[in-house]
């Protein structure tokens, strides 16, 4: 069928790039056939498809032959699927056949079987729990001894933290110590300034210099500059 | 006269639908007779007769095909329903014709009655299958049963224990309907 018409789309394809006479009008023919979601061709529209006429006797012949092949099919199908199930009822194949009494005793030696096996189990079981509750209580034994001893250290730097500020509060400036430590400390100046070379030494006190000891070079300038300083802050 | 031509693909189907009959008729056509030009290829009776018309509801803009029930006396190869039956999923099938009233007669007189044939019961066994059963049960012809389909109007019935049967079942290709394709055949 292909080749019958490719002569003919060959012609049409050439008629149209002959009419068209424009390269980008070439069309690809790679399926010989309308799809099928094009409507009816033009050509083939007013076309009433012509009604083939069956020979009667054939027809009729034809038609017993098929009828009698299905039924003959149906009826072995049917045999065939109640002898299954006839098979399925009545088989002993695949399955042992049992009386009563043998079926007792096949489920009480079963039953024993299962008892012997739960017995060998709960003997194991009893062993395994017996060992997990002595290493328990032993980690349980060791994890308190631990926290007792955390908990003395904890007492033990509580008390001395007390034991140290007891003594520090010895030293504590209370109402009537007042006017001594007053006292004391207008006596005994402390002097935390210091000043720093570019070698990195420290002279402690606001005064010192770096050849001797306490010696004020620029003393009143320094006063003068402090004071300054004092009331601009104020 | 205008040349009628018709286009498109071909039908088995002659007539209206059944809307475009009743529709047109005084009371619905209740009373009237119908046929199913499908049918008119049996010698028996094949008719209708309208007994009640019950107007459906109908979107065109969902389904272009215009339904309605009819419940109908039901003639089919000379045997009448027991019960009226109600034509409705086949109502749009362009295949039904007004009987004029002057024709009725034609259809009521019309006693054909299909002759009365019976089944048989039981087949033989395919050869190979026969001679399974023959070793292994000694039976020499055995048989089995027969698988008849079951449709709501058959016009057949299987053969009661004695009864000769009309329609011979067979294993092999039977009795030929035409036998004057095989001649000079073999």
């Amino acid at each position: 069928m292909l080749r019958t018409t490719t002569g003919v789309l060959s012609r049409l394809t050439i008629n149209e790039t002959k009419t068209t006479g424009s390269a980008f009008a070439l069309e690809f023919v790679r399926w010989r056939r309308k799809p099928r979601w094009l409507p009816v061709a033009k050509s083939k529209l007013f076309r009433v498809p012509e009604r083939k006429q069956q020979n009667a006797d054939e027809k009729a012949e034809l038609m017993r032959l098929h009828n009698n092949y299905k039924l003959q099919m149906r009826s072995l199908r049917q045999y065939l699927r109640e002898e299954v199930l006839r098979l399925n009822v009545t088989t002993t194949a695949d399955h042992i056949v049992l009386t009563p009494e043998q079926e007792e005793a096949e489920f009480q030696r079963c039953m024993q079987e299962n008892e012997a096996w739960n017995q060998k189990i709960a003997v194991e079981r009893n062993e395994r729990l017996q060992r997990e509750l002595e290493e328990k209580a032993v980690e349980i034994r060791q994890r308190l001894e631990a926290a007792r001893i955390r908990e003395e250290e904890r007492l033990e730097r509580a008390d001395e933290v007390v034991r140290r500020e007891i003594e520090l509060s010895k030293s504590f400036i209370t109402r009537d110590k007042l006017d001594t430590a007053i006292e004391q400390a207008l006596a005994n100046p402390v002097d935390y300034n210091f000043s720093l070379d570019l070698k990195g030494n420290i002279y402690r006190g606001r005064n010192t210099v770096p050849g001797g000891k306490g010696t004020p070079t620029l003393g009143g300038a320094n006063e003068i500059e402090v004071q300054q300083t004092l009331k601009a802050s104020n | 006269m205008s040349v009628v031509k018709y286009i498109g693909r071909t039908t088995d189907f002659r007539g209206k639908t059944l809307w475009e009959l009743v529709g047109n008729l005084r009371d619905f056509g209740v009373g009237r007779l119908l046929i199913r030009n499908k049918f008119q290829r049996y010698e028996e009776p094949c008719y209708m007769r309208i007994l009640k018309v019950e107007v459906t509801p109908h979107d065109p803009a969902k389904d272009p095909i215009r339904k309605v029930a009819v419940t109908v006396e039901k003639t089919w190869r000379g045997v009448v329903s027991p019960k009226p039956v109600t034509i409705y999923s086949t109502s749009y099938k362009p295949d039904y014709e007004l009987v004029p009233k002057e024709e009725e007669q034609k259809y009521l007189n019309n006693n054909k009655k299909v002759s009365e044939q019976i089944l048989a019961n039981s087949i033989d066994f395919p050869p190979l299958l026969r001679e399974f059963i023959r070793q292994e049960t000694g039976v020499q012809e055995p048989t089995m049963k027969v698988h008849h389909k079951q449709t709501h109007n058959k016009l057949v019935r299987l053969a009661k224990d004695g009864e000769k049967p009309t329609i011979e079942c067979t294993m092999g290709l039977g009795r030929p309907a035409s036998p004057k394709l095989y001649e000079n055949v073999l």
